[in-house]
């Protein structure tokens, strides 16, 4: 057979040119397991790399940053942010995923490397879906840059998760201050983020076996649920230090349907109906159950069941279109209770005049200050997010089953029969009848116009000190204490410029009405590096 | 092996090539000649910012220029008109961040981020002046490359800038080619070749580090300079 000669030298060409053939270079590995814990990539993805000067000079870049370089003090260590993904479970126990991010401690310093402490943080309520602590670039959110700042560059290894139903979560909701979940979600995301920690590119940085837990606001509460949860389950926990968190849920509850309204409260209030519903599944039959016809007829709203937040829609947006009322979570027209509902006339009366608009009269106990009874009046406007219908339903179960804090002090702990759905979710998810086996420190600031001292921190400390509990395994921090009064002088040299940060924040919008106002709005998210300040000197005693 | 698609293509030109003519002589000249030579390319690279999570602005990519091998083959149609297929050896390109100096901490600018090899066959039609007979004889041309991407690493050093073991893919590109050249014929069935061509290639490149997706517009115009030596049969 003859073979033309052209075809014969293409071959040969062909033939040469397929010789000098490679393969492509591959990625992580996949997790093909869904079990609880199990990091997805492996490795993560490090989204940034900074050596401790580099980090010093992004904090310095922006007002905010040099204020936290002044609290949390030089970078002594680099730091490598992974952004890490892990399976965990739902309210109802059902596989999601969820995303996390893990800060390494990089340098050559001997705090820096080798076997290194575990942070584990619990972050704040956070409205926007999207958001992800290992991006601490993000100038919207900075809570990120706080803890790598805070801890990561002073030598403590962290892992933050996002908490399902964020990020890349395949969650369609989140699971908000529900403590069996989110204890669990934390405890997942630290299982996948020791698994990841060998294989990063700081594989010089190891655990070390201790375990630090802390975390702020809503984190402040899933801190304490998971030093629980560990601790019922015979797991390490070195130290934890909760910050401000509305650990006593069913008084604080309480307190708000009464009309002692938080700020920030419409927010917080359809999540946790949002969340219960999801676990419980009968907090409501009907949007309308709970909310008021302006936002249940609101088509954002109806279309998503109440389920608003979080959101990818910016919250000032949702203001603005109506989805949400900015501050006005309760109608201001008082529900009127009467003898047709079971009660006598003077119940009746008792329970109206509890329910109206907040005052001296109504709110003398926990001495509520006049800058607090003017923010518990901004929770209040026509219409409000909830209507009087369930409103009413409400205050006549927390009067009927009052709690041992709310509407007035007795047993300190949750009502012992509560009938109202949401106040039985509540109280499900209340944490004071834990009881800490290891050293835990809690931190908060009596002025919170978010998550009330006394009903949360107060709560705990007067329950633990009744149990016996003191230090050095009990200890607290209220930021806005005098400090003089203050044990060491690190603690009072927080304290002080905590104070004066506040006072700042007031003399800028011009003092008076304006500057209570102004620290009303911004003293939340103000409070917490002190916080973690606080908590990481606490945790440099062991 | 990533020929399977290089292998088609050039199948597939080879056919194309094989079309018209049937005998082994044009007008009395050998109508096969193979050429193999040193291919010297400049490309001419630029690429939009790489997108993507994470990624901070002006972040992009370039190509450095190299030499490889040259492979071509030309059949004759008739006295002054040619096809060629022109190949290069696939060389290992490299590829280097371009951009601020660093991301974060890591090395970015001028480091080497990627190494990519790439088939990227040429098929040429060309018009010879004066006539056999003569010893010089220029050309011009014009034709299709193809271009495929195999053999995609990202190094040790991408890696770290990217944040993890990276993989990389480019999609093919096709785009119009061009060429000018001489040949010598100092004997009967050898020739000397030069020649000067310019290509224009297109290509989107997408990596996935851990599961964050980049991407880029790729773009580039490779001038090869050939010399090349051919045998006639």
């Amino acid at each position: 057979m003859c073979i033309p000669r052209h075809l014969v030298a293409m071959a040969v060409i062909t033939v040469l040119l397929c010789a000098c053939g490679g393969s492509d270079s591959g990625t992580a590995s996949i997790a093909t397991s869904t079990a609880r814990g199990t990091l997805i990539q492996d490795p993560p993805y490090r989204v940034a790399s900074l050596n401790a000067m580099a980090l010093g000079a992004q904090l310095s870049a922006s007002a905010s940053g040099q204020q936290l370089l002044q609290i949390a003090g030089t970078p002594a260590c680099g730091v490598d942010v992974y952004d890490f993904q892990y399976y965990t479970v739902g309210a109802k126990g059902e596989t999601t995923t969820a995303s996390g991010a893990l800060m390494v401690p990089t340098g050559a310093a001997g705090t820096c490397s080798g076997p290194r402490p575990v942070v584990l943080y619990a972050h704040g309520t956070q409205t926007d879906k999207a958001a992800n602590l290992a991006n601490i670039t993000d100038a919207s959110d900075t809570e990120g840059i706080m803890i790598a700042a805070m801890f990561a560059a002073q030598g403590y290894i962290v892992v933050a998760p996002n908490y399902a139903g964020y990020d890349i979560s395949t969650l369609t909701y989140h699971p908000f201050l529900d403590a069996d979940q989110q204890s669990k979600d934390m405890m997942d995301s630290l299982q996948a983020a020791r698994t990841a920690l060998p294989s990063t590119y700081a594989s010089a940085t190891s655990d070390n076996g201790q375990l630090f837990i802390t975390g702020y606001s809503q984190g402040g509460y899933v801190a304490m649920a998971t030093q629980r949860a560990m601790q019922s389950a015979g797991q390490t926990v070195t130290a934890a230090a909760p910050m401000s968190g509305p650990y006593a849920l069913a008084a604080f509850g309480d307190l708000i349907m009464y009309g002692g309204v938080n700020f920030g409260s419409t927010a917080f209030v359809p999540m946790i109906i949002t969340s219960y519903q999801q676990a419980y599944g009968n907090i409501l039959s009907s949007i309308s159950d709970i909310y008021s016809p302006t936002y249940t007829g609101n088509s954002t709203f109806a279309a998503a069941n109440g389920n608003v937040l979080p959101s990818t829609t910016p919250i000032d947006t949702l203001f603005t279109d109506g989805v949400l009322p900015e501050t006005a979570l309760l109608d201001s027209t008082t529900p009127v209770f009467t003898t047709s509902m079971g009660l006598n006339a003077t119940q009746a009366a008792t329970l109206t005049a509890a329910a109206a608009l907040p005052s001296s009269t109504n709110f003398p106990t926990p001495p509520f200050s006049t800058a607090q009874l003017q923010l518990f009046n901004s929770g209040f406007g026509n219409p409000g997010l909830i209507n009087n219908t369930y409103r009413t339903q409400y205050i006549l179960d927390a009067a009927a089953n009052p709690d041992g804090l709310i509407p007035s002090a007795s047993t300190g702990m949750p009502a012992s029969g509560p009938q109202n759905p949401l106040r039985i979710a509540l109280k499900t998810n209340d944490l004071r009848t834990f009881k800490p086996t290891s050293p835990t420190l809690l931190c908060g600031g009596d002025q919170d116009p978010t998550v009330f001292y006394s009903v949360n921190t107060g709560a705990m400390q007067n329950l633990w000190t009744a149990e016996g509990l003191a230090a050095p395994l009990v200890n607290y921090v209220d930021v806005n204490a005098d400090p003089a009064t203050a044990p060491t002088q690190q603690l009072a040299g927080i304290e002080t410029a905590f104070q004066q940060t506040i006072a700042g924040i007031s003399a800028a919008a011009g003092g008076g009405t304006a500057g209570q106002t102004a620290v009303v709005e911004n003293y939340h998210a103000t409070v917490a590096p002190f916080f973690a300040a606080v908590a990481r000197s606490f945790f440099s005693n062991f | 092996m990533r020929c399977t698609k290089a292998a088609a293509a050039l199948a597939t030109l080879c056919a194309v090539c094989s079309l018209p003519v049937h005998a082994d002589e044009v007008d009395g000249v050998p109508a096969n000649t193979v050429r193999i030579g040193l291919y010297d390319v400049i490309y001419h690279a630029s690429s939009t910012d790489i997108s993507g999570p994470f990624t901070p602005p002006g972040l992009s990519t370039d190509i450095k220029d190299l030499s490889t091998l040259y492979i071509g083959y030309v059949r004759k149609l008739s006295s002054h008109w040619v096809t060629e297929l022109a190949l290069a050896l696939p060389p290992l390109s490299d590829t280097v961040g371009a951009g601020p100096a660093s991301v974060g901490s890591v090395p970015y600018n001028n480091q080497l981020i990627a190494r990519v090899r790439w088939l990227a066959p040429t098929a040429l039609v060309e018009y010879q002046f004066f006539d056999d007979s003569s010893s010089w004889r220029p050309y011009v041309g014009i034709g299709v490359n193809y271009t495929s991407f195999y053999d995609r690493r990202s190094t040790l050093a991408g890696d770290e800038a990217s944040g993890g073991p990276t993989r990389i893919s480019l999609t093919n590109s096709v785009g119009p080619a061009g060429t000018i050249g001489i040949s010598w014929h100092p004997l009967q069935h050898w020739e000397v070749n030069g020649s000067y061509s310019a290509a224009m290639v297109n290509s989107t490149m997408t990596t996935d580090t851990a599961g964050v997706i980049r991407t880029a517009k790729i773009h580039f115009n490779p001038t090869p300079f050939i010399l090349s030596v051919g045998y006639s049969f």
